[in-house]
């Protein structure tokens, strides 16, 4: 969401701000799964309507036009397709893999802590009940455990993404398509299924919107057919400012001043609590748009944030997403594991930097790897399938 | 087993903190201010005060040395003794693994007493862990409120006890959010067992999760007789704000 556009067929460089702004997105991703965790006090879902998984889906379809539509563009649909097919193969493995993990805490945890018997109503071992069922149906995606709903989102858009790409030069009729899908989906209450009862926790069909809005943003971002980009201007601006701040207010009553509710009509609690985040409720994609203008316009491309060096850690982690967010939600379960033990200040501060520094190592390990391939390899394509 | 010896090291540092045993205060932060009762208020002038309660699991005291241990049955209990020469009656409906959407099946079909002046439902626990849409949760909650509402109930959400475990395991989060949503859109008052419980594990009062076999049915019924006086601490704030 630059303004600063450059002559067509000449794209600008990588932004560092979507790098950047994608790294902060996985640490919270990483933080929310830490239940107990006293960061999550200060993630951007106690401020916004819309939280980090917002940011990730919107910078996911970003990206996805950097590298899928660029390869498209440049070698036809095919290998574009071919390469999103691989993507999609890894994402899923490493989604079945998190879920052996999750699964093996879940027991080790259940073990050490010799559950109360007043916690009897967990049925989180569906495992233990019906093992060979259950397995089937995480390989069919229907059955999520906790903390394992992103990965399957994300699948899911990908694989939407082979057949967008043939549209990919038709920018409004993708964006009606995508809106008409959202809407529709919201209207008649679709959904993918669950193995036992309800839906995805994060519905493909609803969320899709945010990655469509985000693909559309790269394209124009990149210089290839999309739409106009909003302008900068105080209209649009004072609008994107007025959604933020009622967000905030809205989180702020909810979340940590209780009491400011009561004076209110109770449509206004009515109201906060109708906010669905399933299917992307209108005012979570108006809070992630605005969130996005804002720093599209105000935020200098190459101003001091994506100079400054203690920020460089997550320009570093949003430029090796997919490790850094497998790794990450690894990570979530050992903190989680940590914080069961002990969750005072001393474990906070030990879980927290560890974690930290982990994911910081696999980002520098991927610059590092790929650094060295480009040395012997010069003819790869610079920067594509990065995200 | 170096692991599990790491962490029973662990525990054993932690145990000096632990281990101050205290009474089960309820500090002011960790409760929510009560909403007006003044179904309550005159129920109990009327000197015949019907109370319904809903939930899960925890409503009938697994765990506890026998049903009258469960916190509803303390409940009646203290509200009896609090208040003689009213007339307490007490019907519990739900069980293990009850949903909210179940709970509104019962509302519906008039499966429950008559005429309460007070309903507490206690939910939100079975969704999250099996992952239940919060939203739908949310939705039927609303619904069911605004019929007990319009019965002319007051009414207390109670949201889900605190564990490690459970807070490890499980995405508790969105779905306490939405019961705190829910319950100020009903104009309910809000009775924050977790917040509570959590308070009482961090001084090291009622650690459930760390108390021996052998002693958790003891433990066991001091956290329902606790929650049960917190209870009855909150109701009592709802009828003097309603005078």
């Amino acid at each position: 969401m630059s303004d600063d556009s450059k002559p067509l067929g000449k794209p600008p460089g990588r932004d560092l701000r979507a790098d950047l702004c994608r790294g902060l997105a996985l640490w919270m991703i990483v933080v929310n799964h830490t239940p107990g965790n006293w960061l999550n006090g200060f993630t951007l879902k106690n401020f916004s309507l819309s939280d980090a998984t917002e940011v990730f889906v919107l910078l996911a379809g970003y990206a996805a036009a950097f590298a899928y539509a660029g390869m498209a563009d440049r070698q036809g649909w095919a290998p574009a397709a071919a390469s999103l097919g691989a993507r999609i193969a890894k994402l899923y493995v490493v989604h079945i893999f998190l879920l052996v993990v999750f699964t093996a805490q879940v027991g080790f945890s259940a073990a050490t802590l010799d559950r109360a018997v007043y916690l009897d109503e967990l049925a989180l071992d569906a495992f233990a009940e019906q093992p060979y069922r259950t397995l089937l149906e995480a390989l069919l995606l229907r059955f999520q455990p906790a903390f394992l709903d992103i990965l399957p989102l994300y699948i899911v858009l990908l694989a939407m993404l082979i057949p967008g790409l043939l549209l990919r030069r038709r920018p409004w009729l993708v964006l009606g398509l995508s809106l008409g899908l959202w809407l529709g989906a919201r209207a008649l209450g679709v959904n993918f299924p669950r193995w036992q009862e309800g839906g995805w926790f994060f519905n493909p069909l609803g969320w899709q919107v945010l990655f469509v809005l985000g693909f559309l943003l790269g394209q124009s971002v990149r210089g290839a057919v999309s739409l106009p980009l909003p302008p900068r201007n105080a209209l649009v601006t004072a609008g994107a400012v007025a959604v933020l701040v009622i967000g905030l207010l809205a989180m702020i009553a909810s979340e940590a001043q209780p009491w400011l509710l009561e004076p209110l009509p109770l449509w206004v609690p009515g109201f906060l609590a109708s906010m669905d985040k399933t299917s992307l409720h209108p005012a979570r994609l108006a809070s992630i748009l605005a969130l996005a203008y804002l720093v599209g316009a105000y935020l200098p491309r190459d101003g001091w944030v994506v100079r400054a060096a203690w920020l460089r850690p997550f320009i570093l982690m949003g430029r090796h997403s997919l490790p850094v967010f497998c790794f990450g939600i690894l990570l979530s379960f050992m903190v989680r594991l940590l914080l069961e033990v002990d969750d005072g200040w001393g474990m906070q501060v030990l879980a927290n930097a560890l974690c930290l520094a982990a994911l910081i190592t696999v980002a520098w390990i991927g610059e590092w790897s790929r650094s060295t391939t480009r040395r012997r390899d010069p003819v790869l394509p610079a920067a594509a399938g990065s995200h | 087993m170096p692991m599990r010896f790491f962490l029973i090291l662990l525990l054993l540092a932690a145990m000096p903190f632990t281990a101050r045993a205290a009474a089960c205060d309820v500090p002011a932060e960790v409760m929510s201010a009560a909403r007006p009762m003044p179904a309550v208020a005159r129920a109990i002038q009327a000197r015949n005060l019907r109370v319904l309660v809903l939930g899960s699991g925890s409503i009938t005291g697994p765990g506890a040395s026998g049903p009258d241990a469960a916190w509803p049955a303390r409940l009646e209990a203290m509200l009896a003794q609090r208040h003689p020469g009213v007339r307490v009656e007490l019907a519990v409906r739900g069980g293990r693994g009850v949903t909210v959407q179940d709970h509104l099946a019962l509302l519906r079909e008039g499966q429950t007493i008559h005429a309460p002046s007070l309903v507490l439902w206690q939910a939100g626990t079975v969704e999250a862990v099996r992952g239940l849409d919060p939203d739908e949760m949310g939705e039927a909650m609303m619904q069911g409120l605004e019929r007990i509402r319009r019965a002319g109930a007051d009414i207390i959400v109670v949201d889900q006890q605190y564990s490690r475990f459970l807070r490890a395991n499980t995405n508790i989060e969105p779905y306490r959010d939405k019961l705190r949503l829910v319950a100020a859109a009903a104009g309910a008052s809000l009775f924050r067992r977790y917040d509570l419980m959590q308070h009482w594990v961090e001084t090291g009062a009622l650690d459930m999760e760390r108390t021996a076999r052998a002693d958790r049915a003891a433990a066991t019924d001091r956290l329902n007789d606790c929650l049960a006086r917190a209870l009855a601490e909150l109701i009592a704030q709802g009828v003097a704000e309603a005078r």
